[in-house]
């Protein structure tokens, strides 16, 4: 295999993955990874206060710490097979860019986290073609490891989808 | 040395004084422009050889029209020295004095230079044909060269203050031109406006402020009595000071930065000058002006205005007002007489309770320590629910640490708290300015201004209560005349109250004016369509018509009792902020209108309620009642929905679980709680489950991925951790703006 070099993203799609740390966590059965630098915390999962009016995958909202955060079901929004919640179901609290400038908190219930992968640039695959059948408007690359084949996602691109207004991919580019 | 005879001592003031003036609107870049300081040079040239001045002067003037006549990069900004030096210069003379040193950074003084002849032909004297004291106004750059945006903006909020002072106490002044405290105050408070120009480098209106604080400060030493001419000028005087900052203010925010306004700065500059000139005219109180009688000095509440000037709150810089700048002009003595030294205004005596010193504080911080405080209660009773059972020791300690946060909360939002008082203000203006306008009298009485809110409260309410004080002022009040005739007194009186009830903070505008006609008003809601002709309406609802959208347009106003215009607007901005409005009017007596308002945004007392074992929060305030109806109350009309009686009218029920999507809601509603909510004038029924309780609650933004997507107004904190959504409850009454006025049959 030879090395990665960066590249320039399509126009359309999330930002192609860095080397770097990696969370990784299983939604449904496969493993998916987040750079671990958007990750804010991990907690246990709490009682969920459904907002109505709202899309499936957005299951409402927690009480952080006082603060009020919206709680996404990627497992809906990607349209994988849900479960009901079991012991090890948590929620990944991450953040991301807010529209008017700075960061907001931004959560995801997922099946269960995994580890935290030091990720080189021999071990990440541009995101494959899968023609269609998934949507890989929030796939940034595939990481090779020892243990399986982990999806890498770009959550700022996930948010961006849910935002008040559909605002295409957003330009997190690095060079 | 002598000192120069009276007559040219006067002469060379006030030509210093113009010149000065030229300098305020002297164009750097633009040297061609300088003809008229190049016409009035020769003039103190002439004055100082008919008065045999020192030598100095004389080469000084020399000096100055050597710069003109061969304009060099920097002339402006060596006149700008030049003045300052003139000033100082002449002053000594009258008192036979040492002249002060020449400025050392500019070229020495040089008799030898010789001016160039003031013919017409001179190159610089073909530039401006009008001289600018002629011209009604003068295009200003609001922006100096090099403005700092923080510096600036600290000068703005600074100068909105003082403004606000001054006006305060120029209005009280009408009343009693000699009250020596308010004399002081607006005196010092145009004195540190001067301060702050000059740090600033704001030239003119460091000129103008320099004028009208010449002028208090004659009336302050009693040299002269404030007449109506003064106040006037004085007050046009603000009302410059206040466009130029409020053009600041919008250039800060970056909207056409650059823009020159136009500002009647000449025709004010000159006439204070004519009344600084004119023979004093000491002693003769006025007459208050016919119409108004503002904030009489009997009302114990109106003698806001003597509060001294924010002067304890550090100025922009921290140097010191004068210092900082050699553009600063001289102290005031000069231009008024020859007194010795004018002492610089003592710091005021102030009551103890203000004089503990403030600190600028950025609000977004204040904002931040309150969500922090607010979140710190919040943890703090689950604690104690966590903790609720057994251990002595801990239940104690937690009772300690439950006082602490309580006061610590408190604290934290009585530093957001403001007096109304500024909202207050503006109102005595206002009421001036309409009764002088309308040939009216009225008396304007202020209570309770020291009643505190958050600041953001006031923000909203600001607005509103100018339209609710000039619809008074202007439609409610009488003609003298007419009041008369219906055995009432000639002045008429609005009274703004504002005090504390139950949580709330209520303001009142009322009037004894000519009140509301209940009939009056139905007739024309009927004729606009509002309700249908056959409604069954009280006085209470007919009343609140008038702040229906649509009630009113600008050319019914003076037909139907004078009010509508505007109340729906009013009233919307009341409800932003989760207030209401309420209207009481008795014809020919006069109107009341009571705003309540939340103490604070943050926080809102409210009603909870569950729905299918989902818990809602309600606004309190939009709660009118609730009960669990019985069956007979209940009735279903084809393409209406469900109905439900509420004292002989029968309002739409709206099922909140239906409406919400949440299973598992009671479906019978003779088991579930009807909650009858009002946004003005409408009135709807929500059906839920039950009532849990009442509980204040700090609010909390959903964030932005729910924003416009939801029912909600935002989100609390319950008492067990878990996330209330709080109902928006004015959309949700307003489905039906219509159908609340259904008869019952």
């Amino acid at each position: 295999m030879t090395a990665i070099t960066p590249t320039i993203p399509p126009a359309h799609g999330p930002a192609s993955a860095q080397p770097g740390k990696y969370l990784t966590f299983v939604l449904s059965s496969q493993v998916y990874g987040v750079p671990v630098l958007a990750v804010r915390e991990i907690i246990r999962l709490c009682p969920i206060t459904p907002v109505a009016n709202m899309p499936p995958h957005v299951r409402g909202v927690i009480n952080l710490r006082g603060r009020v955060i919206p709680v996404v079901d990627l497992r809906v929004q990607f349209g994988l097979f849900v479960g009901p919640d079991h012991d090890r179901t948590c929620i990944v609290v991450a953040q991301v860019a807010a529209t008017a400038g700075g960061v907001r908190p931004y959560a995801v219930v997922v099946d269960g986290v995994e580890e935290v992968v030091t990720l080189a640039v021999a071990d990440i695959a541009p995101p494959p073609d899968f023609g269609g059948a998934v949507d890989t408007r929030f796939i940034t690359g595939l990481a090779r490891r020892d243990v399986g084949v982990s999806t890498l996602i770009d959550l700022e691109a996930v948010a961006a989808a849910d935002g008040p207004s559909e605002k295409s991919a957003p330009s997190s580019l690095s060079p | 040395m002598p000192p120069p005879p009276e007559p040219a001592s006067d002469a060379v003031r006030s030509l210093l004084r113009r010149i000065g003036l030229e300098l305020a609107f002297l164009d750097a870049t633009a040297p061609a422009a300088a003809g008229t300081l190049a016409e009035l040079l020769p003039s103190l040239d002439e004055t100082f050889a008919g008065a045999s001045a020192p030598a100095d002067l004389v080469a000084a003037v020399a000096t100055a029209r050597s710069w003109l006549a061969l304009p060099s990069a920097d002339f402006a900004s060596r006149l700008g020295q030049w003045h300052p030096w003139m000033e100082e210069a002449v002053t000594a003379w009258e008192r036979s004095g040492v002249l002060p040193d020449w400025p050392a950074d500019l070229p020495p003084l040089s008799a030898q230079t010789s001016p160039p002849p003031p013919a017409a032909g001179s190159p610089v004297t073909t530039g401006r044909t009008a001289p600018a004291r002629e011209l009604p106004t003068q295009d200003v750059t609001v922006l100096p060269a090099g403005w700092e945006p923080e510096l600036m903006r600290l000068f703005c909020a600074e100068a909105a203050e003082l403004l606000q002072d001054i006006e305060q106490g120029v209005l009280v002044l009408e009343t009693a031109p000699t009250d020596a405290e308010t004399l002081a105050t607006v005196f010092r408070a145009f004195h540190t406006l001067k301060g702050n120009a000059a740090v600033m480098k704001l030239v003119v209106l460091q000129r103008l402020t320099h004028e009208l604080e010449s002028l208090l400060d004659a009336a302050r030493r009693g040299s002269r009595v404030l007449d109506r001419d003064a106040i006037d000028a004085v007050l046009s005087g603000a009302d410059i000071v206040a466009q130029y900052v409020a053009e600041a203010n919008s250039q800060l925010d970056g909207r056409e930065t650059g823009r020159t306004i136009p500002l009647a700065l000449p025709a004010v500059i000159d006439r204070v000058h004519a009344i600084l000139s004119s023979p004093a005219a000491a002693a003769a109180p006025l007459a208050p002006p016919p119409g108004t009688v503002p904030l009489p000095a009997t009302t114990p509440r109106a003698s806001v205005a003597v509060l001294p000037p924010p002067a304890s709150t550090p100025t922009p810089v921290n140097t010191g007002p004068d210092s900082g700048s050699r553009l600063s002009p001289p102290e005031p003595s000069a231009a008024a007489a020859p007194v010795p030294a004018a002492p610089v205004p003592a710091a005021p005596a102030r009551p103890a309770a203000l004089s503990t010193g403030s600190v600028r504080v950025d609000t977004t911080r204040l904002d931040g320590l309150l969500d922090l405080v607010g979140e710190l209660v919040i943890a703090q009773s689950m604690v104690v629910q966590a903790a609720a059972s057994g251990d002595e020791h801990l239940t104690r300690s937690l009772a300690q640490l439950r006082g602490i946060t309580t006061d610590l909360q408190r604290t934290a939002m009585a530093m957001r708290m403001v007096p109304i008082r500024g909202a207050f203000q503006k109102m005595g203006r206002l009421v001036r300015d309409v009764a002088v306008q309308l040939g009216k009298e009225i008396r304007l009485i202020v209570e309770g201004e020291e009643t505190e809110l958050d600041r953001t409260v006031i923000e909203e309410i600001s607005d509103p209560l100018v339209h609710m004080v000039r619809n008074a002022a202007d439609h409610a009040i009488e003609p003298p005349d007419v009041r008369e005739a219906a055995g009432k007194p000639r002045t008429g009186t609005i009274t703004l109250r504002a005090f504390h009830q139950g949580g709330f903070v209520i303001v009142q505008v009322s009037d004894d004016g000519r009140g509301l006609d209940p009939a009056r008003i139905r007739a024309k809601a009927v004729e606009r369509g509002i309700v249908p002709a056959d409604a069954v309406l009280d006085t209470r609802d007919t009343l609140e018509l008038i702040f229906a959208p649509g009630f009113s347009t600008a050319e019914q106003i003076s037909d139907l009792s004078g009010r509508g215009v505007g109340l729906d607007v009013v009233q919307r901005n009341v409800e932003r902020i989760r207030g209401k409005v309420e209207v009481e009017s008795a014809p020919g007596a006069g109107t009341m209108f009571t705003i309540f308002m939340p103490l604070t945004l943050a926080i809102i007392e409210g009603l909870v309620v569950s729905v299918g074992g989902q818990r809602f929060v309600i606004p309190t305030l939009a709660v009118r009642e609730s009960f669990r109806p019985k069956a007979e109350a209940l009735a279903t009309v084809h393409g209406r929905g469900e109905l439900v009686a509420v004292r002989g009218q029968r309002l739409p029920m709206m099922r909140l679980g239906q409406h919400l999507g949440i299973e598992g809601a009671q479906a019978d509603p003779t088991r579930g709680i009807v909650v009858v909510l009002e946004a003005g004038n409408d009135r709807r029924c929500i059906l839920v489950d039950e009532l849990v309780g009442k509980q204040e609650v700090v609010i909390k933004p959903l964030g932005e991925m729910f924003t416009g997507r939801t029912p909600f107004a935002g989100a609390a904190i319950l008492g067990d951790g878990r996330v209330g959504l709080i109902l928006d409850t004015i959309p949700l009454v307003r489905l039906s703006r219509r159908s609340h006025t259904e008869t019952a049959a």
